[in-house]
């Protein structure tokens, strides 16, 4: 492009009625939301990793059954979510609302697998005695981890918490997209894939801070 | 003098690759010469010397692009079919392997820091993939790009910035205080 039509084209984009960086408002909004959520998230976990690396002692008590596997099986399941997401959307742009609406159920069918399996994954916690503001006894025993924070209930299902709250809210709002499809454009399924996708993101920092470090290596293990 | 003109730009741009080319040897022969012995002050030498071959590099790779010498690398693909589901798979596998990684690392006995740098490694590159494919910021304007991933970087950098304070705090402990042992012993 020439100076001078390259000149005209600015000159006519500032003149109003044009999209920033050429997206709708509403995906442009989406992204402004997930900016602000990752510094929510971000902040948590440096809270967790600065608590943890402050600490004397720190449980580490996952063990590979069921802990570990339970948490791939819920990394699995999110990507999964997030391909089968990719493809709602691409679906959606060629204009194929109801093959849309067909792999937005696909994801949330695999959201709704995540939540429960994490939730399964709490009430195994609950029932060794871990809670938001309590580790068992056990836990303080010479061979463990004595001395050990209470925060790590906290930080844990503080920051899980929060997280499947997100997965939660995310399933609501697909089923919103997908139940009235007809409505919505291939842009607002975009935008919810932009949200399902964050979501994805996210867990994939969470999963290895929380889980893959905390690995149970102790002699007596569970 | 239009001809005139070009040639001086040229042989200006010249000039400016040259510079960074040689910032980029005082970079490559601080590192060669002492290997990092005098510890931070090499460091800073180096910093300063990419720096300075970043910033004299923008100029000469600007003109380069717009006498189509090179192509450009960050114009946005619009023209190639892109997003296409075989290559959402492949990603898809890409982030199932990296994945895969992490879990068999999980039980590698590491270091702690060593641990925590590759699994953070790995975590970035998943999260630049689903970012910039499944997301769809690579396929996105530049300014667009530019207007999101440095916020996202520098999150990663408040990370990176906390860290080592948490690990200071535990030196910083009041000695008046039992240790734990001492705490044990008294208990028992």
């Amino acid at each position: 492009m020439t100076a001078e039509a390259k000149a005209e084209t600015l000159a006519a984009e500032w003149e109003g009625g044009v999209l920033p960086y050429k997206i709708g408002h509403r995906k442009l909004g989406m992204w402004l939301f997930i900016m602000s959520d990752s510094l929510t998230f971000c902040a948590l976990l440096i809270g967790y990793s600065y608590a943890r690396s402050s600490s004397e002692n720190w449980p580490t008590p996952f063990p590979f059954n069921p802990s570990i596997i339970f948490s791939s099986m819920m990394t699995l399941v999110l990507l999964s979510s997030s391909l089968t997401m990719v493809f709602a959307v691409a679906a959606a742009k060629r204009g194929e609302k109801k093959i849309a609406r067909t792999w937005i159920l696909a994801t949330m069918f695999f959201g709704s697998m995540f939540i429960v399996l994490h939730v399964t994954e709490w009430f195994h916690l609950f029932h060794e005695g871990v809670y938001f503001d309590a580790i068992p006894e056990a836990w303080l025993a010479p061979d463990k981890w004595p001395g050990s924070s209470k925060l790590f209930g906290a930080t844990f299902f503080g920051i899980t918490g929060l997280h499947m709250f997100h997965v939660l809210t995310g399933v609501i709002y697909l089923g919103v997209i997908a139940a009235r499809i007809k409505k919505f454009n291939a842009e607002d399924v975009e935008t919810s894939g932009l949200y399902w996708h964050f979501v994805d993101l996210v867990w994939m920092f969470v999963f290895p801070l929380l889980y893959l470090l905390s690995v149970d290596f102790s002699a007596a293990g569970h | 003098m239009e001809q005139t003109k070009n040639k001086e730009i040229a042989l200006l741009n010249m000039v400016q690759a040259l510079l960074a080319g040689g910032s980029l040897v005082v970079a490559v022969w601080a590192v060669a010469t002492d290997g990092f012995k005098s510890g931070t002050d090499t460091l800073f030498l180096v910093m300063v010397c990419l720096l300075l071959a970043l910033v004299f590099s923008i100029g000469p790779m600007m003109w380069a692009t717009q006498q189509g010498l090179i192509a450009n690398p960050l114009a946005a693909d619009q023209s190639e079919a892109h997003g296409g589901n075989r290559e959402n798979a492949v990603i898809w596998i890409a982030l199932l392997v990296l994945t895969g990684i992490e879990v068999l690392l999980a039980y590698v006995h590491l270091n702690i820091t060593l641990m925590l740098i590759i699994l953070m490694g790995l975590s970035i590159i998943k999260a630049v993939l689903i970012v910039a494919y499944f997301m769809h910021m690579k396929f996105e304007k530049m300014s667009f790009i530019l207007t999101i991933v440095p916020i996202l970087v520098v999150l990663l950098c408040l990370f990176v910035v906390f860290f080592p304070d948490g690990m200071r705090v535990k030196n910083l402990r009041s000695t008046q205080v039992p240790s734990l042992e001492e705490q044990q012993a008294a208990e028992k």
